[in-house]
């Protein structure tokens, strides 16, 4: 359980054989108790990985036969709940779970459904998305494969693995592929799959230092993909929550798919910001931190889009502050 | 439910989540609720009157009523479901990044 009283919850994704089960097993190797349960998702019909984990953890469920963020999201919900079942039926606390989805899922559609689903979303806090890229060859799958940058682009953490069988400049290249396509990730090198821990639920999210820490990521290194952009911007004086809610409603009512994240933290007057956290279509509960993690008080947000130009989203969104009677707010970009 | 008008809160948009639902069914908070509202009202009256929509609150300030100028109204319960409402009223899509929108919403400004 979280400080909030609900359950820590884990998505680890990452592409075809870039070190998911064996970041997962170390993981699970370590963890005394056993309150860490796991919901694997496999694409072949044979699943091959719950036997790896079944080695170290008893606590696995398998949804085999299909891809987790297309056909399978009815059973991951059905599987989610009989562990809460389980649980209040006195069979064992949970304290995390992880889901392993396949290599070829999208997982915004998997936080979709946690988000919507009426049990879940008030059981489960918003989850950890942790990504792996191999940092063998990493430039060119990114180049190739849409959904190893839809896995990044959504990414808390990214975890750099196989660092251990190649040079420290392709592990480089690899940081800078990353950091064109999501400033906001966290970036874990794991040699020999040494970064397990980074499975881990934050405990220190609450207090929006980790949040700080996304949001000083660089901006604007070269960019890869000139259809994916991203800015960051910030406000120079605090902003109407009000007016912002029905911009940033209209605008994903109409440019959802191509909103691909939203990070910020946001002053709107109070003794804290208002954390925002946006993958798509699909918005985190906004949540009112009690106090500023750092002593600059101003609002940042980081946009990451495809084919929307982030300068047009700036002057809109500062033209709807302005309507709603902050004339004197200017929205800057950072870069 | 809120005790006084029946009305069902099963789900809050998140841009109205701030508000706290226990103390808008004990009525503590339907001040600053009703003030919310008034506020965001004003601003999609702004953003729709640019497609020829108005827009007002039902009687007990939970639904949003979206009318036309052939004297069409329809019901949204949240801010999700009145931009979908909007669209189909209006035939097209409704898009903050879109110029003469923008441009409307900057001269009411300097009008103002």
């Amino acid at each position: 359980m979280t400080r909030h009283g609900r359950c820590a919850i884990t998505i680890l994704s990452g592409f075809l054989g870039s070190g998911k089960t064996t970041l997962l097993r170390r993981y699970l190797a370590e963890q005394a108790r056993g309150d860490v349960h796991v919901i694997i998702n496999e694409y072949g019909e044979v699943g091959i990985d719950h036997h790896l984990v079944h080695m170290v953890e008893d606590q696995t469920v398998l949804l085999q036969g299909g891809c987790v963020c297309c056909g399978r999201r009815e059973e991951l919900v059905s599987a989610l709940r009989d562990l809460l079942d389980q649980e209040q039926t006195g069979a064992g606390a949970i304290r995390q779970v992880v889901i392993e989805t396949s290599g070829l899922a999208d997982p915004v559609p998997v936080i979709f459904s946690l988000a919507t689903d009426p049990v879940l979303r008030h059981q489960f806090a918003v989850p950890l998305v942790v990504v792996t890229l191999a940092a063998i060859d990493a430039e060119a799958q990114i180049r190739r494969y849409e959904e190893v940058r839809k896995q990044i682009i959504t990414a808390d953490r990214v975890i750099i693995t196989k660092s251990d069988l190649t040079t420290q400049q392709e592990v480089a290249r690899c940081r800078v592929a990353i950091r064109a396509l999501n400033p906001t990730a966290r970036m874990i090198v794991s040699p020999f799959g040494e970064a397990f821990d980074s499975l881990a639920p934050d405990e220190r999210q609450d207090d929006g230092r980790r949040r700080e820490i996304m949001l000083r990521g660089s901006i604007g290194q070269p960019q890869q993909h000139p259809s994916v952009q991203s800015a960051s911007l910030a406000l120079d004086s605090p902003l109407d929550w009000t007016g912002f809610g029905v911009w940033l409603s209209m605008l994903l009512q109409v440019h959802g798919p191509n909103v691909l994240r939203i990070k910020g933290l946001l002053d709107i007057g109070d003794a804290g910001p208002v954390a925002m956290n946006v993958a798509q279509h699909v918005v985190h509960p906004p949540e009112h931190l009690p106090g500023w993690p750092s002593t600059e008080h101003r609002s940042h947000l980081v946009f990451i889009t495809r084919v929307i130009d982030p300068v047009r989203v700036a002057y809109s969104l500062e033209t709807f502050q302005r309507a709603a009677g902050r004339s004197d707010l200017r929205v800057q970009r950072l870069g | 439910m809120c005790v006084l008008c029946g009305q069902m809160f099963s789900e809050i948009h998140w841009s109205e989540c701030q508000l706290d639902p226990v103390q808008v069914s004990q009525g503590s908070g339907e001040t600053s609720r009703r003030q919310e509202r008034h506020a965001r009202i004003r601003l999609l009256r702004k953003v729709l009157a640019q497609y020829g929509l108005e827009i007002s609150d039902d009687w007990s300030a939970t639904s949003y009523v979206v009318g036309n100028r052939k004297g069409d109204q329809r019901l949204a319960a949240a801010m999700g479901e009145l931009w979908r409402v909007a669209e189909q009223m209006a035939g097209r899509a409704l898009d903050p990044l879109d110029e003469s929108l923008l441009e409307r919403l900057r001269s009411l400004e300097s009008t103002a």
